[in-house]
């Protein structure tokens, strides 16, 4: 059996635990609603689920930030929040900021500092790509900079284990490269990554594993391509004058959507399913034919998460 | 050590580097302390209670708005939540706090002192000076747990507002801008409540002035304060946590 850098079994949170705002405005009494998810040492592992569904709450609850109200929960062998844990963990939060009057350099300097085992500030300038404005302050810097600093301070400590809280959120293409390039290599060196993000992309490129989530409960946990296999079917990408409405009617087809000017068709069976659609336009173009993407199978698990049976490895 | 050393650093950094914290904290009492103590005094007496009780109204600053307010923001900001995942212990971030207020109460103090020494009638032996400043230099602890409370408790728009009340009221209430003996009986009540007054008192103690209490009865009282604010910082804290 692999040995798991992670386990939670029946985590139970409410929102009252932590904040009023939650529970008026969802009528959810329950942040987390018997939570369990395992997660293998070593890899990438992706958290997926939409917005509420429970992701940053956990990875609360892993960093001992919040309480559950029940469940277990082990981090590295140990409960979570454990003082002996924090010198091997790291973690890059969704709305925690950095001090705006330091420069980038003077943050590391201080977070290298709380490590036992810490990177050499200059190894981690590089590796995060932060040369060019190391040295400014951190109020001054873009969103994207920010991130990478705040990124490269969650890995000063060399951990373990690390929390990467919706990580590609406002970086522009060549810092969300240099930033999957960097999670990478972590993995490869032996830690393990935890990441949640919205942007199912990344977490197709980097996860080994991946766990979605949905109101506070897990729906579907495995390697990355068992839960893209989850959405059975192919999907016929196309241009047509077809309304959506029409498309769905047709009984081989089990979800649409529009993407720019093209239409995606999750079907059963794409034979038939061209074959009615070329006969409803003629005219169709910009036809292509593939296997679901992550992204389909993550909508298809939502969208029958009622019934979905969670596959687990 | 290392970590602390550096926690201290960048806060020292991040004040100096705030004017907007920097103007009103540190020129703000030596401002009024030459306005009410060269210009509109005309007695010794007068003069030594105007340096007793604006060192403690100097000390005040740093210590309610660097904290309250600094915190309000860094918690708003989820620093905080940074800090309580990071290894080291969180009293090494209120303690690096702490060492900053009271380097910054010093040198709101160094101008009153030179006010006082050179260009007023005070005159102090040194073990008074070393006294008065020790004394004056303390009082921004029991304020700092004041501010710590508020930061703790209150975001950062609601600790501006917050810390500005109380920062008045300190002053006022405490005696430190017209002498308590000189407020109405509610107000002189009031006063009791306040660690300014106490503070005022033990500082006029130690330039040979007489208070309404004992220096040790200030004492004792200002521990007490002190005690219940810590406890309502840890309560705050754990709250926040």
């Amino acid at each position: 059996m692999k040995p798991t850098a992670l386990i939670s079994k029946n985590l139970q949170l409410n929102y009252n635990n932590y904040s009023n705002n939650y529970s008026k405005n969802k009528g959810d009494s329950k942040a987390l609603n018997g939570l369990s998810l395992t997660v293998p040492e070593g890899g990438i592992t992706a958290i997926l689920g939409s917005n509420g569904a429970g992701k940053t709450t956990f990875i609360k609850c892993a960093l001992g930030l919040l309480q559950t109200n029940s469940g277990s929960l082990q981090v590295l062998g140990q409960p979570a929040g454990g003082k002996r844990l924090k010198q091997h963990v790291g973690a890059m939060m969704q709305g925690a900021d950095l001090p705006d009057l330091l420069s980038a350099r003077e943050h590391l300097t201080l977070v290298c500092s709380y490590y036992q085992n810490a990177s050499p500030i200059a190894q981690l300038i590089e590796q995060c790509g932060l040369s060019d404005f190391v040295d400014k302050r951190y109020k001054t810097l873009s969103d994207g900079q920010k991130r990478r600093v705040q990124f490269a301070a969650a890995i000063a400590g060399r951990p373990k284990l690390i929390f990467l809280d919706e990580p590609t959120t406002g970086l522009d293409l060549k810092a969300r490269q240099i930033l999957w390039n960097t999670i990478r290599n972590l993995s490869q060196n032996g830690s393990t990554v935890i990441l949640t993000t919205h942007y199912l992309a990344d977490a197709d490129a980097l996860a080994d594993h991946t766990i979605v989530i949905n109101k506070g409960k897990t729906i579907a946990q495995g390697t990355t391509d068992n839960v893209r296999n989850i959405a059975s079917g192919t999907v016929i990408r196309c241009q047509t004058y077809i309304s959506q409405r029409t498309i769905k009617s047709l009984p081989t087809v089990k979800s649409v959507n529009t993407s720019g000017r093209l239409i995606d068709i999750l079907c059963n069976d794409s034979n038939t399913t061209l074959k009615m659609l070329l006969e409803l336009d003629p005219h169709l173009s910009d036809l292509t034919v593939s296997t679901p993407s992550l992204d389909q199978a993550f909508e298809q698990l939502l969208n029958n998460c009622s019934t979905t049976q969670g596959l687990t490895q | 050590m290392m970590a602390l050393k550096n926690e201290i650093g960048a806060e020292i950094l991040k004040a100096i580097r705030a004017p907007e914290f920097i103007a009103p904290t540190l020129l703000m009492p030596c401002a009024f302390y030459a306005l009410f103590s060269l210009v509109f005094n005309n007695s010794t007496n007068n003069s030594l209670y105007l340096l007793a009780t604006y060192g403690v109204f100097a000390a005040m600053g740093p210590a309610i708005f660097g904290f309250g307010i600094g915190i309000a923001t860094e918690r708003d900001r989820g620093w905080l939540q940074l800090k309580q995942i990071a290894p080291t212990p969180a009293y090494y971030y209120i303690a690096a706090k702490l060492v900053t207020t009271m380097l910054f109460a010093a040198c709101a103090l160094m101008p009153i002192y030179l006010i006082a020494g050179f260009a007023s009638d005070i005159t102090l032996t040194q073990s008074n000076w070393v006294s008065l400043f020790a004394v004056h230099i303390s009082s921004a602890i029991p304020f700092a747990l004041i501010g710590l409370s508020l930061g703790l408790m209150f975001s950062t728009n609601g600790a501006i507002a917050v810390s500005n009340i109380i920062f008045l009221s300190l002053a006022i209430f405490g005696g430190l801008w017209v002498p308590a003996f000189v407020f109405s009986s509610w107000m002189q009540t009031l006063a009791l409540f306040t660690p300014s007054y106490h503070l005022a008192e033990l500082a006029l103690s130690t330039v040979n002035a007489t208070g309404e209490y004992t220096p040790i009865t200030n004492l004792l009282t200002i521990t007490m304060m002190s005690i219940l604010l810590t406890v309502l910082a840890i309560w705050a804290w754990s709250k926040g946590h």
